[in-house]
């Protein structure tokens, strides 16, 4: 099929499959893909209004066994430089969450085999004892695998066990590439493979909690897998209705084992567009502002996205591998109406809150985002001596802090 | 905003896409849609069109080495004498000069030091203040310049010249060329009026190769992506009488200048000649520009300073994938 016949398709509201979709990536101008994308975004979204969240984004732990080679965030087990979050320390970012008006936080980490499925459930109880309305959008399939792996559960108890202990909604992390052959390469077919990933997500979905989809694209991946990886999100979208957004981001090469050259700004967006274009039952895109700046970020409303996503508070993971943006919450709202949209504050669920917030009261400024912890601090959180460790290292650290 | 009205707007924006595609002369009415809309992806198209009237799908970089008119950090004198890299297309003297011959002193050495490498510098608004305000003695310090080698001058900034036609005529009585006119640090309404000014400029691109729209500096707070690349479109869409339109990868980075090159620029400028990060060395700046221009679906074809093309490209590495 010809790249007019393909556009026609979409313009009439028409599903593409596979083929279809990889004419149009590699062969219609960025032009045109923008302007198929950002009619289905209209279409979607008639209001003009473009959606963010205030919520922050907190790394529980660093310590990961799953080495994934595009990964700058991670320490192996026994690192000087591996940490874990203390309730305290949690609770702390959560305050000033509070206070810049957020309404969760989005918890993700490394697989840490020292973290058993029981000091996850203390924490999310002790969250919602002490915030009752906060929201908890944690822990992405390959954390529920891991939990799953660790304390020998299906992921349905391990689901549901968190579920009971406060968690509201899955985000869509650890997702890369849902095809094997691109996994291997990355290293990261063993946290989790392309099926058990969606499978993780359909139980999360038959489980009543909604979720986000992400994919991470430009590392060893080709573009027939990429088109893969939206239509296997499709299909499970079809199935379960779960997916409230879907968020695409280019890898970030830095520091990584990989290495390796980022993917351009044009192939974002061409990524972007053409991500609208397939994930047709998915209500709405969110731009990665955080890995291809303010700028670009901006122009992804132009180009499928409805939604500027979080303004993060905190990020520690795309920092590690090189890209350090950063966006407030006037910086946000200045770009979409600069856009010609109206700016929306939203829940994870898509439920609006309201207008810009920093214009009902005063919050302060944010030039930069926070970091999990400030450098040089390897404090161990006392309550860690209650939950057994699993490692070597993690076993000989509890002997530790208990003595002490 | 309702639906209909935004669906009328967009309606009539793409018909004035429609006249850019046709060749047919844009009314006030046109100009007054175009700029009000909101429509990013229209306005892209319709100047896409007009630059790919003009040069196809080619798209020229020029790597830069940068020699500073004054320099008091001893690194700098140090620079002053190392050898220049071979991919460089142009060596530009940076700096503003307090007297005519220091600038000519400035060209003489420089020139020495970069052989068959086009020596470039200088904006025009700098030597009116060197000349006194005075046209005639501006076309002779053009003149020494130009006999001490400059191959081109930097920059006519449309804000910064006090007297623009003596300025230009100037230009075009000394024999010197001009690489850019730019616009200062202006954004919004008031680049657009600076873009309509330079496009009422009689015979400009006689003497200026460019139109750089972007502002030179940053601002606070920053311009954002949306007003980058409609600034861009606008100006490849009102500006008939220059022929390039051009945006700097080391001022705007290069994921913006990237997509910029499918909003109408069609020339890079200020690319590094040698690149490093803190993580250590990445893909050279060539191989990096390359990897932009054909990644955006253009043919790279690397330049000099005096926009002649310094090799053939397309062959090899700097040729476009099938999308454009
Ligand atoms: S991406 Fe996640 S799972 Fe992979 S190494 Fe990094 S922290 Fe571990």
């Amino acid at each position: 099929m010809s790249v007019e016949a393909v556009a026609a398709k979409v313009r009439s509201g028409g599903r593409i499959d596979r083929a279809e979709a990889l004419t149009l990536y590699a062969d219609a101008s960025t032009l045109l893909l923008g302007q198929l994308a950002d009619a289905i975004r209209a279409r979607k979204h008639p209001s003009g209004a473009v959606t963010y969240i205030i919520d922050r984004n907190v790394n529980y732990t660093n310590v990961c066994v799953a080495r994934c080679a595009f990964c700058a965030f991670y320490r192996p087990v026994g690192s000087g430089e591996g940490y874990v979050l203390g309730f305290d320390e949690l609770f702390r970012k959560i305050d000033e969450t509070l206070a810049v008006g957020g309404v969760q936080l989005l918890l993700q980490g490394g697989h840490n085999p020292d973290l058993p499925l029981e000091w996850y459930e203390d924490l999310f109880r002790a969250v919602k004892a002490k915030y009752p309305d906060f929201k908890l959008h944690a822990l992405s399939p390959p954390e529920l695998l891991h939990l799953s792996r660790l304390s020998l559960q299906p992921v349905s108890v391990v689901v549901a066990r968190l579920v009971r202990a406060g968690l509201d909604s899955v985000p869509g992390g650890g997702a890369e590439i849902l095809v094997d052959r691109a996994r291997r390469l990355l290293n990261c077919e063993s946290k989790a493979t392309a099926d058990e990933w969606l499978s993780v997500m359909r139980t999360v979905h038959q489980a009543g909690l909604r979720s986000t989809a992400t994919m991470m694209y430009g590392s060893v991946e080709r573009v027939d897998e990429r088109v893969e990886h939206l239509c296997r999100l499709r299909e499970l979208q079809d199935e379960t209705g779960g997916f409230t957004a879907f968020i695409t981001w280019s890898y970030q090469p830095s520091n990584t084992e990989l290495g390796g050259v980022e993917a351009t700004g044009v192939e974002y967006l061409r990524m972007l567009a053409l991500s609208r274009i397939v994930l047709d039952n998915f209500d709405n895109l969110q731009a990665s502002w955080v890995t291809q700046g303010g700028k670009v970020g901006q122009l992804s409303l132009a180009y499928g996205a409805n939604d500027m996503g979080s303004i993060m508070i905190e990020e520690n993971v795309v920092r590690a591998a090189g890209a350090a943006y950063c966006m407030d919450e006037a910086e946000i709202v200045r770009n979409i109406e600069d856009a010609g949209f109206v700016p929306k504050r939203r829940t994870m669920a898509y439920d609006i809150l309201g207008d810009p917030l920093f214009r009902e009261r005063a919050i302060p400024r944010q030039t930069e985002l926070a970091v999990a912890r400030a450098a040089g601090d390897t404090s161990v959180p006392a309550e860690l001596s209650r939950y057994p460790a699993r490692s070597r290292p993690g076993k000989q650290q509890r002997d530790a802090v208990t003595e002490s | 905003m309702s639906e209909d009205v935004t669906a009328a707007a967009q309606m009539a924006v793409q018909k004035v896409v429609q006249k850019v595609a046709d060749g047919v002369t844009l009314s006030e009415a046109d100009w007054a849609r175009l700029t009000g809309s909101h429509d990013l992806i229209a306005l892209g198209m319709a100047a896409d069109t007009a630059r790919r009237r003009r040069h196809d799908d080619r798209v020229t970089f020029v790597q830069v080495l940068e020699v500073p008119l004054d320099p008091r950090d001893p690194l700098d004198s140090d620079a002053l004498e190392a050898p220049i890299p071979p991919p460089t297309g142009e060596v530009r003297v940076t700096g503003c000069p307090d007297s005519s011959a220091a600038a000519v002193a400035a060209v003489r050495t420089t020139v020495a030091r970069a052989g068959a490498v086009p020596v470039t510098g200088f904006a025009l608004a700098d030597l009116e203040d060197v000349a006194g305000h005075d046209r005639s003695r501006l076309r002779d310090v053009l003149g020494a310049l130009r006999e001490a080698g400059l191959a081109q001058l930097g920059e006519v900034s449309a804000a910064g010249l006090t007297d623009p036609d003596g300025a230009l005529a100037a230009l075009r009585d000394s024999g010197v060329q001009a690489a850019r006119v730019t616009l200062g640090v202006a954004t919004g309404d008031a680049a657009l009026t600076l873009i309509r000014q330079v496009a009422s400029w009689d015979g400009v691109g006689d003497v200026c190769r460019c139109l750089a729209p972007l502002p030179r500096t940053g601002s606070s707070p920053p311009s954002t992506g949306y007003a980058d690349l409609r600034q861009v479109a606008l100006a490849r869409l009102l500006v008939d009488n220059i022929d390039s339109i051009q945006v700097d990868w080391s001022r705007y980075g290069p994921k913006l200048a990237q997509v910029a090159l499918t909003f109408g620029a069609d020339d890079v400028d200020s690319v590094p000649v040698t690149g490093a990060d803190d993580q250590g060395w990445r893909r050279s700046p060539g191989e990096e520009i390359r990897r932009n221009i054909v990644g955006a679906g253009f043919t790279a074809v690397p330049r000099d300073g005096r926009f002649e093309v310094m090799e053939d490209s397309a062959e090899s590495h700097g040729h476009r994938t099938r999308q454009s």
